[in-house]
């Protein structure tokens, strides 16, 4: 699914390791869901949106849109 | 670094049970094949016994999979489930061929608990190449 997760976590300068801890989540999944290799659960798009205090619309294109 | 061995705490933990249960496994196995340790109790009861002990290994690793996917993040957890279902498909698959070979091309008969390092050796070759949830 595309997004714009990286954008937003180099805007705030964080390491994968970094959002991935502030997420409750391995580096790798931070990494996979960045290259588009794993789409999100509900539950983790919107603790991304909470975490980058946007929408979810706004960081995960929707793909039936 | 692999999606099981990730540095993760769980990760570790499932490196950790792994070594637990393989390496009695394989000793166990390595004594039974190239000692004669064991060999007073084949055909007896005792024989039964051996089996279910050099089998346990199998029901524990299972479960340090188990373990490492409810320990595991969403990502890793699919990952883990995708690989070892493929793998335990070729295993089967590979299995089910011989069995069928050696009924009916008269292969050589190979024991059936090959089928775990069957399965070891698919998970080995496809993890590389499964590197993604969807």
């Amino acid at each position: 699914m595309k997004n714009r997760l990286k954008l937003l976590r180099v805007e705030r300068d964080w390491t994968q390791e970094q959002l991935g801890q502030a997420l409750g989540v391995s580096r790798q999944a931070v990494n996979a869901l960045e290259t588009e290799k794993h789409d999100p659960s509900l539950d983790l798009a919107y603790r991304i949106a909470v975490l980058f205090d946007r929408p979810v619309e706004d960081i995960f294109e929707n793909p039936h849109a | 670094m692999s999606v099981v061995n990730n540095g993760t705490p769980a990760g570790r933990r499932y490196v950790i049970r792994t070594f637990a249960f393989m390496v009695p496994y394989v000793l166990i196995c390595l004594s039974m094949t190239m000692t004669d340790a064991f060999d007073q109790i084949i055909g007896k009861p005792a024989g039964w016994g051996l089996a279910a002990v050099v089998s346990a290994p199998v029901i524990g690793q299972l479960w340090a999979t188990l373990s490492l996917m409810r320990e595991s993040d969403e990502f890793v957890r699919a990952v883990v489930a995708k690989q070892f279902i493929i793998a335990a498909g070729l295993a089967m698959a590979a299995a089910t061929f011989w069995g069928f070979a050696e009924n009916f091309a008269a292969a050589p008969h190979l024991p059936g608990w090959l089928i775990y390092a069957a399965f070891w050796g698919a998970f080995g070759c496809i993890s590389p190449f499964i590197r993604a949830s969807n």
